[in-house]
């Protein structure tokens, strides 16, 4: 008996086509295996890549990328210029270039709600940086609270001012359509903010999951801030700063040991 | 106004056209560069060349074809340029041509394959030569058609069929030897 070559069966596997095969898998238990093996390997290798998903941030990086070199723009002037003149442009082609030139990149960082969020935590951290805006240049944790408290509604947890930590200030910002609280630390590694969010971390497009004591901290990054994320109580608070991960989820955990 | 009507219609289609495909992109990089963070700057390079090309692209085409077809281009170049291609017979494909797991099989596949982790399943894919390792991954997880693949790779569609049937034998070989080294076989009285 003539069995079902490697080509037959990849074919069998890749779209079910071939009658011939199928009469031959009906009397041939062995090609049956083999068949069943080679979907088992395919299966599982389909499931491996599952959980492989581009990271948020990514698609921020696609946009300044581009925006830096204003790629989008001069690439679709030219090839709409070159195609034109060669009369090979399609009409869908032609309102894609021009709508490019009217609109250009910075679209690309607001076509994923994710990437919005993580842009919107790093802007808070700048913006706290450059105190302006509402911020509060107090460092009284005391009167931190109370301007929490006041503006907030409730009273986020404040690290404890000590080993070589300071409170720089504090504000109220608006993040995704919601009230956010946010608080500058000083730490010897660097300058971060503490923004603490309703919006669970997942949803804000962190998505690399680190566990550590329990506890489900999220990491993501934006242009040169790092950030981390874990919940605590209904809140996220997210540390934001050109400070790396394991710094900024050492802080949180001190939140979360309080 | 219409400016604001121009600007919602390359929104719409850029995002249904490219940015859609930025996992599949994302996922194909990963395969090929088997390093998250390799991947994420080969994923970028990739949509930043799409970037330059938008303009010439065909709506009617395949666009996630088109990408990952920029994404091996880029690949190729980045590994000349580099000057590391990969291995010219990798370890799998050796055993795969020498024959040791070509003519068994495996009693029970779906429950030996399941005592892998998905980084050994992955990590016995970075093992297989270059090419073979594209298109195993464009045909079983991306689940592209032969066709699809032939354009992508740019070989012909027999091609393309002989090196996934070679790859998915390079790929049996790498799990069934680590399979042997932990003792699965064995303890489960497979027939390999």
């Amino acid at each position: 008996m003539d069995h079902l070559s490697e080509i037959e069966l990849e074919e069998l596997i890749a779209d079910g086509s071939g009658d011939a095969g199928h009469i031959h898998l009906t009397g041939c238990a062995l090609c049956r295996e083999r068949l069943a093996e080679k979907r088992a390997i395919a299966r599982r290798l389909r499931d491996a890549f599952e959980g492989i998903h581009a990271p948020a941030s990514l698609g921020a990086r696609i946009g300044l990328a581009g925006r830096a070199s204003d790629r989008l723009e001069d690439g679709a002037v030219r090839q709409a210029t070159q195609q034109r003149g060669a009369g090979r442009r399609s009409l869908a082609a032609a309102i894609s270039a021009a709508a490019a030139l009217i609109v250009a990149i910075p679209l690309l960082f607001y076509l994923t709600t994710p990437s919005t969020a993580i842009a919107d935590l790093a802007n808070i951290h700048s913006h706290n940086l450059s105190e302006s805006g509402g911020f509060i240049s107090e460092t009284d944790p005391e009167m931190l609270a109370a301007y929490f408290k006041e503006h907030l509604g409730f009273n986020p947890r404040l690290p404890e001012p000590n080993h070589g930590l300071a409170l720089r200030g504090c504000c109220v910002r608006h993040f995704q359509g919601d009230i956010a609280g946010s608080y500058v630390v000083a730490t010897p590694d660097g300058i971060m903010s503490i923004i603490v969010v309703r919006r669970a971390p997942q949803s804000m497009g962190m998505t690399e999951r680190i566990d550590r004591g329990g506890h489900a901290y999220w990491r993501s990054a934006f242009a040169t801030s790092n950030m981390v994320s874990v919940k605590i109580g209904d809140y996220s608070y997210c540390a934001v700063g050109e400070i790396s991960h394991g710094y900024l989820e050492d802080l949180l955990s001190s939140l979360l040991e309080q | 106004m219409r400016k604001t009507a121009a600007a919602k219609l390359l929104t719409s289609e850029f995002e249904n056209v490219a940015l859609q495909h930025l996992d599949a992109v994302y996922r194909a990089a990963y395969a090929l560069a088997g390093r998250r963070e390799t991947a994420e700057d080969l994923a970028q390079t990739t949509f930043v060349k799409a970037m330059e090309h938008f303009g010439s692209f065909d709506m009617n085409s395949n666009c996630k074809a088109w990408l990952l077809r920029i994404l091996r281009n880029t690949w190729i170049d980045q590994l000349r340029r580099m000057r590391i291609a990969g291995p010219a017979a990798p370890l799998c494909e050796s055993i795969a041509a020498a024959g040791t797991e070509q003519d068994s099989v495996w009693s029970n596949p779906q429950d030996l394959l399941e005592n892998f982790a998905d980084e050994q399943v992955i990590g016995a894919l970075s093992r297989l030569a270059d090419e073979q390792r594209l298109t195993l991954f464009l045909v079983d997880v991306e689940g592209l058609s032969h066709e699809e693949v032939a354009e992508i790779t740019g070989v012909a569609v027999g091609t393309v069929k002989s090196r996934t049937s070679r790859a998915r034998a390079a790929l049996k070989n790498c799990l069934a030897a680590r399979a042997r080294e932990m003792g699965w076989a064995g303890e489960r009285r497979w027939t390999i």
